[in-house]
């Protein structure tokens, strides 16, 4: 039986029809929404301290649609490096590392002078390192390739119907219960005392920088070698049809995604898509009884924080929402938007994938954006352990899975 | 424009109630003379080199998202504390921060901060102990109101010239220890308590306000005390209620100043408000327990009055 369907297909769309072009209905609800967004922006910027509900807002709206029009999702990525040896997408994740880097050290810079003593920037996602958090990786790894994508991509291709998204995002709060009720034992093991180690701290905000930016280039160097000899695009697309209809190169996806990461740490706070799901997780589960009575020490770390919040509207919950809704747009016009009936596979694989991805987002205090994107750009070591744990655990997984012929 | 003209109207109808203030001059010209300024004076003397303006804040990156031009930034947890014990900034610390901040004796320091000013409230206090009292004022209205008015913010921090503010002790006359309470309880000395924590946590229905952790092991109050919440000195704006507003609402409670009162909270930063208004304000007599509830509450042996009976670790 084969559970894999459409589910990861993601990147590798064949590419929209050469004269596509989305259906008047199509275009016209996109519109709606687009001005439904602007509207709601607008109002709730008008509301006394909204400006922060509206610029959450907002900026989830744009990652949504850097997100859908690049296809920025880590798993296809990785997988089309690996099958195919296509680096692009990859390279697009070094990318958006590189430009959100320069980016915070340039806000960083301006709000702590000197990162030499104890204290640390204002909530950027700087996190416990220690043998959880690798392990936290590489669950969330094994996750993206059971379910097919990370939580952010989920997130965005519930906007284009995908039949998986909604039982990945439904195991990953369940994954988030699972997370809450093994935290103790685990903080009080080997999280407690595990260093919250950031480079600036040793290296100065310029040899961070430079490090960060050096360590990219030697990953990118490798990657470029495999670049096809000619692109295969057309010699002139339309303006509005590139930005809308084909597919964004992932360089400009990633330097979109570098540019919003800087520019929400500076005015709301770092990128992250999974605090408002394990809020409401956590409220959930102490509603049911399924919550330790305390999370030793959880909410003193940075990172996606699920600490309860008794508000209806959240910034993280408005950027989660303006996500969804932009990439649904998105993909309305890009003719991306493709419905399907939920099979057995989409069911089992969403389910069990978004199980493991919520419990390597809780233990590991962020997912691929939270902590892999926002603690890299802050000179986190955090995000680095995150992110090669996160890239060994979707290799080993797919690896396995092939070899047990369980993933396609 | 428009803001200037409320604000006018709202000091003609004011100003029926400022001959209560006999020495105070008049609001518009120069209301840095008080305890208070207000928005609109600290943006005309945004540049003043004698004006030295602080954030106190509680919520992380608030300051630096946009702060009011030339403010800097104090860390209330970490600054304006010992870390390890429970106490007010030591002295060599204390002149560390002031010099670090360019504040001399005769600056004038302009606190301000969100959530109400709390935290800025609680830094006027330990900058009193420390000799800095008549000229540190609180910024009327807080962030809430400079935001509300929508007047400018900056994220670049300012480079000040450091002060040569010198080590001293503390003074003692502005705090209030276990043993000063106990005496109050115990009718030994004739002193006023007043508690501004939430009428629930004052009759002991709950020990702590929703969300925040259950820090004492009883509930109630210190006997003797009298409850007037913290918010109902405050405007909707986030101001203070005019003084003969203030008066009359603490005279309602029986504090009029002719005795000395000690205010109380659950951890000493909400009451630091209720302190700074009563001192600052009212000129009266107050001092401010920093232990509150969670000292109180936890000592073994002491009177405490418990309305609701709620008893910690069951009923």
């Amino acid at each position: 039986m084969s559970l894999a369907s459409d589910v990861g297909a993601g990147a590798t769309l064949a590419p929209a029809a050469e004269r596509y072009r989305a259906p008047i209905l199509a275009r016209g609800v996109a519109l709606v929404i687009a001005a439904g967004l602007v509207v709601a922006a607008q109002r709730l910027a008008a509301e006394p301290g909204g400006t922060r509900l509206a610029l959450s807002l907002t900026f989830g709206a744009l990652f949504g649609f850097v997100l859908q029009r690049s296809r920025f999702c880590f798993f296809c990525l990785w997988r089309d490096l690996l099958d195919r040896r296509d680096p692009r997408g990859a390279l697009g994740v070094l990318t958006a590392l590189a430009a959100g880097a320069a980016g915070y050290a340039v806000v960083f810079g301006g709000w702590l002078p000197d990162p030499s003593g104890a204290r640390l920037p204002p909530d950027a996602h700087i996190g416990p390192v220690s043998p959880i958090l690798a392990l936290a990786g590489a669950a969330f790894g094994a996750g993206m390739t059971v379910s097919g994508s990370c939580i952010s991509a989920h997130l965005y291709r519930l906007g284009e119907g995908s039949p998986t998204a909604p039982f990945a995002l439904l195991g990953t709060a369940l994954g988030f219960v699972l997370g809450f009720a093994t935290w103790n034992d685990l903080y009080l093991a080997a999280i407690s005392e595990a260093p919250v180690a950031w480079l600036p701290r040793h290296l100065g905000y310029g040899g961070t920088l430079a490090l960060t930016l050096l360590v990219i280039g030697a990953l990118a160097v490798p990657l470029l070698r495999l670049l096809p000899e000619r692109e295969t695009r057309p010699a002139r697309v339309e303006p509005l049809r590139a930005v809308f209809v084909e597919r964004w190169p992932a360089w400009l996806g990633g330097l979109a995604v570098g540019a919003i990461g800087t520019l929400a740490y500076l005015r709301v706070g770092p990128l992250g898509v999974t605090a408002e799901i394990g809020g409401r997780s956590r409220a959930a589960a102490a509603s049911l009884g399924l919550l330790p009575d305390r999370l030793e020490g959880l909410d003193a770390f940075r990172g996606c924080a699920t600490a309860v919040r008794d508000a209806l509207l959240t910034p993280n919950g408005l950027f989660v929402g303006g996500l969804v809704l932009a990439a649904f747009a998105a993909a309305l016009v890009a003719g991306q938007f493709r419905p399907a009936l939920p099979g057995g596979g989409h069911v089992l694989r969403g389910l069990l994938g978004g199980l493991l991805l919520g419990w390597g987002a809780m233990t590991g205090l962020g997912c691929s954006v939270g902590t892999l994107l926002s603690g890299i750009m802050a000179g986190a070591v955090s995000g680095w352990v995150f992110a090669a744990a996160m890239l060994f655990g979707a290799t080993a997984t797919l690896l396995a899975g092939r070899r047990l012929r369980l993933l396609p | 424009m428009l803001s200037r003209t409320v604000l006018a109207l709202l000091l003609a109808t004011a100003a029926p109630v400022l001959p209560a203030l006999a020495n105070a001059p008049p609001a518009a010209q120069a209301p840095h003379d008080g305890a208070l300024v207000s928005t609109e004076w600290l943006e005309k003397n945004l540049a003043s080199p004698k004006v030295r303006i602080v954030e106190v804040s509680v919520d992380p990156g608030v300051y630096e998202r946009g702060h009011i031009p030339g403010a800097s930034n104090v860390s209330w947890h970490t600054d304006l504390v010992e870390t390890v014990t429970r106490d007010i900034v030591s002295p060599e610390k204390f002149a560390a921060l002031a010099q670090r901040l360019g504040i001399d004796r005769d600056t004038t320091v302009v606190l301000y901060g969100d959530n109400n000013n709390w935290f800025a409230a609680w830094g006027a206090w330990v900058l009193a102990q420390y000799g800095l009292v008549d000229n540190v004022k609180l910024l009327d209205g807080g962030r809430k109101k400079w935001e509300a008015e929508k007047r400018p913010l900056d994220t670049r921090a300012p480079e000040v010239a450091a002060s040569k503010f010198p080590v001293t002790q503390a003074a003692s006359n502005l705090r209030a220890r276990f043993g000063d309470v106990l005496a109050v309880a115990k009718k030994e000395r004739d002193e006023q308590i007043l508690d501004i924590r939430s009428p629930d946590e004052f009759n002991g229905k709950i020990i702590a306000p929703a969300g925040i952790q259950e820090l004492a092991i009883r509930a109630g109050h210190i006997p003797g005390s009298v409850n007037v919440p913290w918010g109902k000195a405050v405007n909707a704006d986030g101001t203070l209620k005019s003084p003969a507003e203030l008066k009359k609402l603490y005279a309602e409670a029986g504090i009029d100043g002719s005795k000395p009162i000690i205010t109380s909270c659950r951890i000493g930063e909400r009451s630091s408000h209720s302190w700074f208004i009563l001192t600052r304000v009212l000129g009266y007599n107050a001092r401010n327990y920093d232990g509150s509830w969670t000292e109180y509450g936890n000592a073994v042996g002491v009177p405490i009055t418990n309305v609701a009976g709620t008893v910690w670790g069951g009923k």
